[in-house]
């Protein structure tokens, strides 16, 4: 077991508010630059624990949030979660036939060991990125070769040209890790990884705590502000606010909806809602009879109402969704005539339909979940009015996971979050049933819509891409291939100590722009 | 050390016990629906990525196969390995046994720096208005659920008066001991009711027996009788209900670790239960009953301590 350092120690416990340190309510800097912008140790109290550190394979966001403290990649999402710029990238350029991508490095960047950055770890990452089963590779299925000519250039070489890549080269399975994992296996690595970022691996008590400190060599000279950063477990949403309240910990990761009025009314405590790219759907199961009939999943989707569902579930705190693609990611279409909550409208649909008379069929919930729960109940008595029985079968959110995955199921709920500055991510997923999963395991099947969405794939131009996607949105709706829900945004609570912590749509959030306050 | 043969053969008696729970445990989780694997590599899990962790973990095999190997290694000492963490189940729970331990001391403790004193003083003013509180007021503690006291004594002694922290357990025993303290009491707090009126019951009827009358009539002190004859006598039974208690308490550790964001075996317990982790329910429930084993064990030694006519065999 490790032993932290004294000094941190006493910073902690004075931080946490503890009886040796509570009166004077200050949190003295165990740095010696001192000053209320530099130094501290900032403390995220949150639901769930990290799965793992490797950037590759793994889709947990609570992971993916803290190794993105560690991991830096060619590019990054700008703030408003619509474009990309270089990070450890200086400038590209693509060849006249698109498919010759050649970048020129940042200098003078190092590792947390003190290696330099060059192009041979970048290769080396990318061809692990590449070649992983069952994780991010998706992303990178366009890339033909990965070529490393001088300490300073990669060169890329893509199968067919490929508009996405970018924002592709930007998400965290593809950050440059030092070449051959600084010597270490691939499990040992990622047991105290190795990056470029503003933060550098200290410690993970699994299940309760990790722990990562600033890393004093990093590039981007005098950041980060803070001394460490610690995400601690604390699955109780009560005890995550009062520990913000007392003082232990600054920022609290997504409380819930339901008590953002009474952490509003605290001294001392800031309630942000940032705009996220999270969108919630009805999934229909199109193997199960009628969902395979365009009507009845019209019907369905004009029943719900999205308005009422946006007062109870989110308090207010979001707004009805027309598209399965959400509007803080590029290409979004504003006028998709997304079906809206209408029951005549639903009523004529049910008529058009091979079940004129109504059917019975069953929900999947995970119990315990609120939203689920909510969800069912209020699309159980619109479906009434359609001669729909809907009956409400809740089994725990593990098994609920399972049988959404094997398609063992009528109609159920579930979400997304983007990771990537670009649609293509979802689109595919979502759309195409070749992809993996049987297009957001509903077996939605538009040969139209699949031959848009490799199109879009190919196309440069911005206008031509728009179009696409703007047909590709029009068509889904038309299709109710999923009732789209609503947009929900990231909500955190933070103590006014914390300056500079901004979350940006895809969820990511920089901790070396953050200073803590006395 | 005359108990020791008496103590091995309780240990080794508890072998049998310990198989028939690991039976139960190892085939009530996997009889509940929901795959590690799937829940582990979420939502674009391929069936590739599912059956590799499946053949890792040996989820792949037959479930009585899987049992008999989580047997062999248990009879090695090792407890397996964490599918969510891919760590050893052991190194966890030696993350996670301490908290658990601190708090169930604490808890014993508080209930009896509480209880004791009060029953002396309900049992010595026996049907006065002293008794009649005492034996009034803690039956108000029973009656509240032990997550809202635990969230009313934060409010009132961290967040209003900053003499605890609000949650958590810090990082030195210091700091473990001033978390523990609320925590503790919360469990406490439930535990005295019933301590109070076992022990004062228990002391009124020694107070009326015959060595009392006689101890005083041979002029000994008031707090002479009280401690060493009749707290002593009254002990006994008390301390078959207090173990009998703290067994039960190990289970309700879930909820008051939960409230308190203790890193205990209760909130990793509720984890692995989400998570389809099964071997570190497995292992959970082990030490858990390991736990309610040496309670029991401990309650027949303190018996044996305090009365010398208790035979151990």
């Amino acid at each position: 077991m490790r032993k932290p350092l004294a000094a941190l120690v006493t910073a902690v416990l004075c931080l946490g508010g503890a009886a040796a340190c509570a009166d004077n309510g200050s949190t003295p800097s165990t740095s010696s630059s001192g000053g209320a912008a530099a130094g501290g140790d900032l403390v995220i109290v949150r639901p769930q624990d990290s799965v793992s550190m490797d950037n590759t394979m793994v889709f947990s966001n609570s992971s993916i949030w803290v190794f993105q403290q560690m991991f830096e990649s060619l590019y990054e999402v700008t703030p408003d979660g619509k474009d990309v710029k270089p990070l450890l990238a200086e400038s590209h350029t693509l060849s006249a036939d698109k498919l010759t991508w050649t970048f020129k490095l940042k200098q003078g960047v190092k590792f947390s060991n003190g290696a330099p950055m060059t192009s041979a770890d970048v290769k080396f990452s990318l061809d692990k990125a590449r070649a992983t089963k069952g994780g991010w590779e998706f992303l990178d299925v366009a890339i033909k070769s990965v070529e490393a000519p001088d300490d300073a250039t990669v060169v890329i070489k893509t199968k067919y040209p490929w508009s996405p890549l970018l924002a592709d080269l930007a998400n965290f399975n593809n950050a440059v890790l030092p070449k051959d994992y600084a010597g270490k296996s691939h499990d040992d690595f990622y047991k105290a990884p190795i990056g470029t970022g503003p933060f550098v691996w200290d410690h993970w008590n699994k299940g309760t705590e990790i722990e990562l400190k600033k890393n004093p060599t990093y590039w981007d000279a005098g950041k980060p502000a803070l001394d460490s950063v610690t995400w601690k477990v604390v699955p109780d949403d009560n005890s995550r606010n009062v520990q913000i309240q007392g003082g232990q910990a600054q920022i609290n990761e997504n409380p819930p909806f339901s008590t953002l009025e009474q952490l509003k009314g605290q001294p001392n405590v800031k309630v942000d809602l940032f705009p996220s790219t999270k969108t919630d759907y009805v999934m229909m199961n199109q193997n199960e009879k009628p969902y395979d009939d365009v009507h009845v999943r019209r019907a369905i989707s004009y029943a719900i109402d999205r308005e009422a569902l946006v007062k109870t579930l989110l308090f207010g705190n979001g707004t009805p969704a027309n598209s399965f693609l959400m509007p803080n990611v590029p290409f979004y279409d504003a006028a998709t005539p997304g079906l809206t909550y209408d029951m005549a409208k639903a009523k004529e649909e049910m008529a058009k339909s091979s079940v004129p008379n109504g059917f019975s069929t069953t929900f999947l919930a995970s119990s315990g979940d609120s939203t689920d729960q909510a969800l069912a109940q209020v699309l159980q008595s619109s479906l009434k009015e359609l001669g729909i029985d809907m009956k409400i079968q809740n089994v725990d959110p593990s098994a609920a996971h399972d049988l959404q995955q094997e398609q063992k199921y009528q109609i159920s709920h579930s979400y997304w979050t983007m990771d990537i500055a670009d649609p293509d991510e979802l689109v595919t997923f979502a759309v195409d049933p070749s992809a993996g999963s049987h297009s957001f395991y509903t077996s939605y099947d538009n040969p139209q819509v699949i031959a848009d969405t490799k199109k879009a794939q190919q196309t440069f131009d911005t206008a031509g891409r728009q179009e696409l996607y703007s047909a590709i949105q029009k068509q889904a709706a038309d299709d109710a291939f999923m009732g789209f829900l609503y947009y929900s945004p990231f909500s955190y609570a933070y103590s006014t100590k914390v300056s500079g912590f901004q979350v940006y749509p895809t969820g990511n959030y920089h901790l070396e722009d953050v200073t803590l306050g006395s | 050390m005359r108990h020791l043969a008496y103590v091995g053969r309780r240990l080794v008696s508890t072998i049998p016990v310990l198989l028939g729970i690991s039976v139960i445990v190892f085939f009530m989780i996997h009889l509940v629906p929901g795959d590690p694997a799937r829940t582990l590599l979420g939502v674009r899990a391929t069936d590739e990525a599912v059956a590799a962790l499946h053949a890792k973990f040996g989820l792949d095999r037959p479930i009585w196969e899987q049992y008999l190997s989580f047997l062999g290694r248990l009879l090695h000492g090792d407890l397996g390995r964490s599918i969510l963490y891919d760590t050893d189940v052991s190194s966890l729970l030696a993350l996670r046994l301490p908290a658990t331990l601190w708090l169930l001391v604490a808890a014993t403790v508080m209930a009896l720096l509480i209880s004791i004193p009060l029953a002396v003083l309900a049992a010595t003013h026996r049907d006065k208005l002293a008794d009649q509180v005492v034996r009034a007021v803690p039956l108000v503690g029973l009656g509240m659920p032990t997550f809202w006291v635990g969230i009313m004594l934060v409010l009132l002694l961290a967040l209003k008066v900053h003499a605890f922290p609000v949650s958590g357990f810090g990082k030195t025993p210091a700091q473990h001991l001033s978390s523990i303290i609320l925590p503790g009491l919360t469990i406490a707090l439930a535990l005295t009711p019933i301590l109070i009126r076992s022990l004062r019951t228990s002391m009124i009827g020694v107070l009326d027996s015959d060595y009392v009358v006689t101890a005083r009539a041979k002029g000994l002190s008031h707090r002479r009788v009280i401690t060493a004859h009749t707290l002593r006598n009254a002990a006994v039974s008390s301390i078959t209900v207090l173990g009998v208690n703290i067994a039960y308490l190990v289970g309700s550790t879930l909820v008051v670790e939960r409230v308190f964001a203790l890193p205990g075996m209760g909130t990793m317990m509720l984890d692995a239960i989400f998570n389809r982790d099964f071997p570190v329910v497995q292992g959970v429930t082990l030490v858990f009953a390991l736990m309610v084993v040496a309670v029991n064990l401990l309650t027949d030694l303190a018996h044996a301590a305090l009365d010398p006519r208790i035979e151990l065999a």
